[in-house]
């Protein structure tokens, strides 16, 4: 329970330092604030899916369900932190660009992202066989993980964005004030902090259907 | 400023209610792992 509370009284102070404390960086304006809770949904979204990937390949070699339950839980999790950061990333487009949505290379790399892990839940939706789709949705989320690094660190270099540069740059080091960095960091770290949480619910409530399923059975 | 304050207050309640749905669905789950 303290580490609830630890994690709560975080993320109202990481929250509350992005807006009372982080200086606004003047051509954002005020919408420099969508950065504290965009960024680090994107961030999450990626060691979600990273996680989901893990767990498929861990099921593979052992066939624990254990490791099916966490990677399904953590593919839904990560699904949940992409509509997030798109949501987010749409107002401040918005706000910033003109529109909610402009085609943008990191833009169509979340979309089809959302499409293949989108797949990955119908997948496991449609096969009823618990075995059989463990083992059919763990060979799908290790090869659609594959996509993940192409589509949010390759492919938004390579094409021209609306996105300013990324804080891994070719300068090395990131156009930003220290204290907008650490009010990020701040939000990425209760970000995570949070993923875990809801994942290790998902997991047991995975856990307590199996039961549900086994007794019913 | 206080448009920024209103901004801020929304987002902290908005955690404070994901906060607390996330601990009665846990006490909700340690119920049934009981049973």
């Amino acid at each position: 329970m303290i580490a609830r509370a630890l994690l709560f009284v975080w993320i109202a102070c990481a929250i509350t330092a992005g807006f009372l404390w982080a200086p606004l960086v003047p051509v954002l304006g005020e919408t420099t604030r969508v950065f504290y809770f965009h960024f680090p949904a994107a961030l999450v979204t990626c060691l979600a899916l990273g996680w989901s990937m893990v767990h498929s390949v861990l099921y593979l070699r052992s066939r624990d369900l254990v490791h099916d339950d966490h990677a399904a839980a953590a593919a839904e999790l990560g699904l949940l932190f992409c509509v997030a950061a798109t949501v987010s990333g749409s107002m401040w487009a918005k706000a910033m660009w003109g529109a909610y949505w402009n085609w943008d290379p990191r833009e169509t790399s979340i979309f089809f992202l959302m499409l293949i892990y989108g797949a990955y839940l119908a997948l496991r939706a449609s096969i009823e066989d618990p075995v059989r789709r463990a083992r059919l949705a763990a060979i799908y989320s290790s090869i659609a993980f594959v996509a993940v690094p192409f589509l949010v660190f390759v492919v938004p270099r390579i094409y021209f964005s609306l996105h300013p540069d990324p804080l891994i740059n070719a300068r090395g080091k990131p156009d930003m004030d220290w204290r907008i960095m650490v009010s990020a960091g701040a939000m990425l770290v209760g970000f995570t902090a949070l993923f875990f949480w809801m994942l290790t619910l998902r997991v047991r409530v995975g856990r307590l259907a199996r039961r549900l399923e086994d007794e019913a059975a | 400023m206080s448009g920024n304050l209103v901004v801020l207050g929304v987002a902290l309640l908005v955690w404070g209610l994901l906060f607390l749905y996330l601990i009665r669905l846990e006490r909700r789950i340690q119920d049934l792992e009981k049973s």
